[in-house]
Formats: structure tokens, C-alpha cells, sequence
């Protein structure tokens, strides 16, 4: 039985959808126009000018990438970004093995416990953190802040493994150890393989957390221009009275465009890939 | 895993769980241990060094400690002592909270409240009744009549604007309820709507509107720079403002309304947060069978009876997890109002902003006004808080079964 929506229905439907494609695409298509104007020519659109590229010009991209140290914003924040993914898959892959596989006293308490302490927000364990990275030499530097960022993803990346994991049936592995195979590398070489799904969300989360992030960046590596990351960097362009906002509009560009594409091409991993109910909220 | 047994598992078991647990116990234990304590001092732009005489001190502040001495920066000040009385920060926080007159304001919110969990009581109890049932929406609406009358009678508004008065906790977390309570409700609505509309059989161009409305979970990443964009769009001078003089009117100054402001944080945090609960509402709603909706068909049933009836019930499971997930990171939301009001407008100084929520009163009390002593006692009430939530929403996600279970 095909059951048929009522024209009026359709109407309405299509209605809400474009409403809400606006609210969904205006503030980034508005960011891609901006950053296409001149900065003064901001405050005095006409109604074509709100919807449509009507005075393009690259000058603020050209600004941004030859007169400013944006690329070495980019870099660092790419660098930073990157250590971060690498060094929390290696942790969290090795602990949530441990949670998913073995059977041992204190292992629900161990987890528990994990996303107890998590409660505790970064913001506010941060001057604590900077103190710490203070006297062990690493505040303003990269290193110190891929510590704290590796740090920072643990508990959900080994909560998101380990749930995939435990979807993962351990037959497989039984049966290779069977045939002579270690627990450990029996774990490696079939159920690792399988997890591809969770482990790409999990690394492109990681990845996203020290990319977008703005607090952490801002308040362990102040200063000077050439260690900053994009984001605070951006921020601070944004709110300076004497740099016109099309420059941070087309940094901004630069930053959110392929951020929103890898978003959009990891849409189906999103789906399999987390376990953990809720990340982004 | 049956494969090792006794010493061997264990030594394997903690090989592997030693980085996360070194991790946890720097970057989290300590940084706990470090804010509670100096939640009893007194440590303030004035005195920002440590006294390492002191026990506790030397042992817990880091410039203490002899291997990293050189490191530490010779700064000017007088160093923190503990506070006298101890709980002194707890005490300019929310010490006001217990006098006779704010107590009693917060008896009389309770009450107004209680029909509620009344109502939410009763009808569980008649669902499980099966003859002689009082309808559920009638044990509602009477509840909620109740709660409506009690708000009036007992002048809520009243004991809210004298809790409000006790200090600046009550006044950063009611807020922050306030913005949770509008937040997460409007971003279920949009969600399930577009859920529910994407999920129809035959809708040409569905593909790309379920793109296109995904877009803004991407954009959240990196939500300090989106916000930056929402600011604009809202300036005296942005652009929404600029449609007005289009069409021949005078925007408001958004930004400087507390109502307005407030609003303005609603809307930009919802576009952050709905795409994750249409795509877990999809997720749901695609799991349903159809044969469910044809047999209520067959027995007549309507739109509202089949979302009623069918589709709430079963995507429960899916969305309930999802929902209370999503208000506790909503307690925290930093990004959005710092961006676009810095916490503001503010009234007068030293009060918090309409839009001051707990994450950025704290960034502002730390990083701005480097009253460390107190932003650290509100650091550990809101942790106690959050950690009471976290516990809640184990128990009804259920999330720690293993492989085993």
C-alpha cells in the first residue's frame, strides 16, 4: 500500500524545508560574500548585496595569505591538529582494547570513573593545566598543547572505541587464537581492521577538537604570530577595530569551507561510526 | 578473553590502560585536586604566588615543586593564603542563599512546581492501570493548570528576582537553566520536524535538502568563527539590520537588549546543535517498521494519533540518550555567547550579563578578572552539579555494558 501526501501537504512541506535551508545555509553563504567585499562596503548592502556576489574581489584573500602570517596560523593549527588525532588514536585504541576485550575487577568502575572526571570542564581546569605547563617549561608552545588536547579527547575516544568494539563479535578472535594466535595481536589484526568506521570518526573528532578549538589555543599559546593557530588568531582579527572584517571573513572562509566538507563527506561514517550517544550538541 | 590468566592478563590489562590513566591523572585528577584547593584561598591578581611553606601548597602548585623551580616566573604580589573563614569564596557565591527570605523563595518555586511532578507521577501510575483509566492528557493539563495558577498566586516573579539577588551563582546557573530549558526543547521541535519531513517516501530533492540542512554540524567544529559571522549578522549595523532599512524600519540594537541578546545566543545555538538531533531522530524513525503506520491506517488513525502512538514511543530509546547528552553540554556552552555578547549586556559593573552562562562567567572571573578563588569555588559547585547530571544520564542510557553483558 503506497500511501500519497495531499498536494496542500506537499506545499507545506517544501515550505519549512527551504525556510530551514536558509537558517541552515545563510550565515556561511553570508561569510563567503563577505569575505568577497571590500570591508567599508559591508556596512552599506543593498538587498542584492545580501544574497549575491555583486562587488567580488580577492583582495582580501590576497591580503590575508601574502600580508598576514595566516598560513602560518594554518600550518601550525594543521601541525597541532594532526599530532593530536595520532597521538589520541594510539592511547585510546590501546585502551579501549583492554576495556572491550579483557574481563577484569574495577573495568566498569575504570570507565565510570573516566567519564566522571570528564564532567570536570576543560575551561576550568585550564589554569591549572597552564600552570603545570608553566613549570615544565612547555606553556606557549605547540608541544604543551598537544598534551593537554591529547589529553582532552581521551575519554571520549575511548568510550566511542570501546563501544564499537564491543559490537564486534569475539568469536573472530577465539577462533584465530585457536590457530596459535596471541590475544593481543589476535585483537590487531581482525577486529582492529573492522573498526575502520569508528576509528575514522573518532579520528576526524579528534582532529576537529584541536582545530576548532579556541580557549585552550588562546590562553596556552598567546603569543607571538608565528606560533598562533588560526582560530584565536581569527578571533582576535575579528573583534580589532582596525582590520577590516572582510580580511577575518576570508580567513574564516579558508577555515570553515573544507571543515565543512570533510563534515559532509564523513555524513554516513556519523551514523555507524559513533556509539556514544551524544558528542556535539 | 580466555587467552591469559592471573599475572600475565594483568601486566597486559595495565600496559595497556597506563597512557590514558597517566593522562587522566595530569591532565584531569591533578587539575581537580589543584582548583578545589584553591577554591579555600584566597589567590587574586594581588597575590598570585604561591606560598611553598605552606603544605598543601608546596605539594600541590606546581612552581613548587624542586624540579621545576627554575621554570617559574618571578612575579611581583604577595603570595595566596587560605581564606578565613575557609569557605569564605563559597560564601560571597551563594552565601546569601541561606537567609530565611531566599529560602523561602525557593520553597515556593518547588511548590509551584510540584503539580507537575504530580501530574508526571499519576500518569504513570494510570498507564499501567488497565480498566478505568483517567486520560493522560486530562491528568496533564489539570497538573499543568495547577502550576500555572500556583505561579501567579505565590508571585514567582517575585522569588526568582530575590533569589536572583543572593549573588552571582544562583543569578550564572538559573540563567543557564533558562537558556538549557528554551534551547533544547526548540532544537528537539526543529529536529523532529525536519526529521520527520525528510523521512517521507518520494520527496524529490530530498538528497540535497538533507545535505544542505547537515551543513551547520560541520560549521560547529569550529563555532567560535560561525559565531563571529552570527555577531555580524546582528550588529546595530549588520546585516539583519540593514534588511530593516530595507524595507523601511529601525532594527533594534540586538546586542544591548538583554531580552534580544539572549535571543539572538538561542537562535545561533540552535542552528550549532540541530542537525545532530535530526539525524539521530532519522536514524530512529528509519528503523520503524511501516507495517506499524498501515495497520493504524486500517484502524483510522491520523497524523497526530500515528506521532502519538507510534513514532514518539519508538524513537524514545534513540532520542532520550541524545536529549539529556545534549543539555548537559548545553549547561556548557562557551563559544556562541562568548562570541557574539561576551557574556554582555550588563546592567553595571560587577554584575553578570544577561547572556553570562556558567562557562563564560568562569572564563571571565579567571582569565579577565583573575579572581581565581572564587571562580575556582564556582569551578567545583558546577562540577558537583555536572557530575550529578552525568550520573543521571548513565542510569537512563545505560552506557557501560560491556561485551560481556
Amino acid at each position: 500500500m503506497k500511501r500519497k501526501s495531499k498536494p496542500i501537504i506537499r506545499v507545506l512541506q517544501y515550505v519549512i524545508l527551504v525556510i530551514a535551508t536558509l537558517y541552515a545555509l545563510y550565515p556561511v553563504w553570508f561569510a563567503i560574500l563577505a569575505s568577497g567585499r571590500l570591508g567599508d562596503r559591508l556596512y552599506t548592502l543593498d538587498l542584492g548585496g545580501m544574497f549575491f556576489p555583486t562587488e567580488w574581489t580577492f583582495e582580501n584573500y590576497r591580503v590575508m595569505l601574502f600580508e598576514k602570517p595566516f598560513l602560518t596560523w594554518l600550518t601550525n593549527s594543521l601541525k597541532v591538529a594532526s599530532i593530536t588525532t595520532v597521538a589520541s588514536l594510539i592511547v585510546c585504541t590501546s585502551a579501549a582494547f583492554a576495556l572491550s576485550r579483557f574481563k577484569f575487577r574495577g573495568r566498569e568502575f575504570f570507565l565510570v570513573f573516566l567519564l566522571a572526571i570528564s564532567t570536570f570542564p576543560g575551561l576550568l581546569s585550564l589554569v591549572a593545566i597552564a600552570q603545570l605547563l608553566t613549570a615544565l617549561g612547555l606553556y606557549g608552545k605547540h608541544a604543551g598543547l598537544i598534551l593537554a588536547y591529547t589529553a582532552g579527547t581521551i575519554v571520549f575516544c575511548t568510550w566511542n572505541l570501546k563501544g564499537y568494539f564491543d559490537t564486534i563479535p569475539i568469536e573472530l578472535e577465539e577462533s584465530a587464537m585457536l590457530d596459535g594466535c596471541s590475544p593481543v595481536s589476535a585483537f590487531f589484526l581482525i577486529a582492529l581492521p573492522l573498526a575502520k568506521p569508528a576509528l575514522a570518526v573518532t579520528a576526524i573528532l579528534g582532529f576537529m577538537s584541536g582545530w576548532g578549538d579556541f580557549v585552550f589555543a588562546s590562553v596556552l599559546v598567546p603569543a607571538p604570530d608565528t606560533v598562533k593557530l588560526a582560530v584565536p588568531a581569527l578571533y582576535s582579527l575579528a573583534n580589532s577595530m582596525s582590520v577590516p572584517w572582510g580580511y577575518f571573513a576570508s580567513g574564516a572562509v579558508i577555515v570553515i569551507i573544507p571543515t565543512i566538507i570533510v563534515y559532509l563527506a564523513m555524513n554516513r561514517y556519523f551514523e555507524g561510526g559513533l556509539t556514544l550517544g551524544g558528542v556535539k550538541g | 578473553m580466555s587467552g591469559w590468566l592471573g599475572r600475565r592478563k594483568w601486566i597486559t590489562i595495565l600496559l595497556f590502560l597506563a597512557p590514558t590513566i597517566l593522562a587522566i591523572l595530569v591532565f584531569n585528577v591533578y587539575p581537580i585536586l589543584l582548583n578545589t584547593y584553591i577554591s579555600f584561598t584566597n589567590r587574586n591578581k594581588f597575590r598570585p604566588n604561591p606560598d611553598c611553606d605552606v603544605v598543601l601548597t608546596g605539594l600541590l602548585d606546581p612552581i613548587c615543586w624542586p624540579a621545576f623551580r627554575d621554570n617559574a616566573p618571578t612575579g611581583l604580589g604577595k603570595p595566596y593564603v587560605l581564606q578565613d573563614p575557609i569557605l569564605g569564596n563559597y560564601d560571597t557565591l551563594m552565601g546569601k542563599l541561606f537567609t530565611p527570605e531566599a529560602l523561602l523563595s525557593l520553597v515556593l518555586i518547588g511548590v509551584t512546581f510540584a503539580p507537575l511532578i504530580g501530574a508526571n507521577y499519576f500518569s504513570k501510575k494510570q498507564e499501567r492501570k488497565i480498566d478505568k483509566k483517567i486520560p493522560t492528557n486530562l491528568v496533564w493539563g489539570f497538573g499543568i493548570l495547577i502550576a500555572v495558577a500556583l505561579f501567579f498566586i505565590l508571585n514567582v516573579p517575585k522569588s526568582i528576582s530575590s533569589l536572583m539577588a543572593t549573588g552571582d551563582f544562583i543569578t550564572v546557573v538559573f540563567r543557564t537553566a533558562l537558556f538549557v530549558l528554551i534551547r533544547v526543547p526548540f532544537t528537539f521541535i526543529l529536529g523532529l520536524i525536519l526529521a520527520l519531513i525528510l523521512n517521507s517516501e518520494n520527496l524529490p530533492g530530498k538528497t540535497f535538502f538533507r545535505v544542505a540542512l547537515f551543513v551547520p554540524w560541520g560549521a560547529s567544529s569550529v563555532a567560535i568563527l560561525m559565531s563571529l559571522v552570527w555577531q555580524f549578522l546582528f550588529r546595530q549595523q549588520g546585516t539583519i539590520n540593514q534588511i530593516f532599512a530595507v524595507i523601511g524600519g529601525t532594527g533594534p540594537i540586538w546586542l544591548n537588549d538583554p531580552i534580544l541578546a539572549f535571543g539572538v545566543v538561542v537562535i545561533a545555538d540552535i542552528w550549532f546543535s540541530y542537525p545532530f538531533f535530526m539525524v539521530s531522530i532519522l536514524g530512529a524513525l528509519q528503523s520503524i517498521p511501516k507495517e506499524l503506520y498501515e495497520a493504524a491506517e486500517v484502524d483510522g488513525a491520523g497524523f497526530w494519533t500515528k506521532l502519538m502512538k507510534i513514532t514518539l514511543p519508538l524513537i524514545r530509546p534513540a532520542v532520550l540518550p541524545a536529549a539529556v547528552l545534549t543539555s548537559i553540554t548545553a549547561f556548557q556552552m562557551f563559544g556562541t555567547a562568548f562570541a557574539i555578547t561576551g557574556g554582555g549586556p550588563t546592567r553595571g559593573a560587577g554584575v553578570p550579563g544577561a547572556t553570562e552562562f556558567v562557562m563564560v562567567y568562569a572564563y571571565k572571573q579567571i582569565f579577565q578578572q583573575q579572581n581565581y578563588g572564587t571562580a575556582t569555588a564556582f569551578a567545583v559547585m558546577i562540577f558537583i552539579m555536572l557530575f550529578l547530571a552525568t550520573l543521571y544520564s548513565l542510569r537512563v542510557t545505560k552506557m557501560t555494558k560491556g561485551a560481556y553483558e
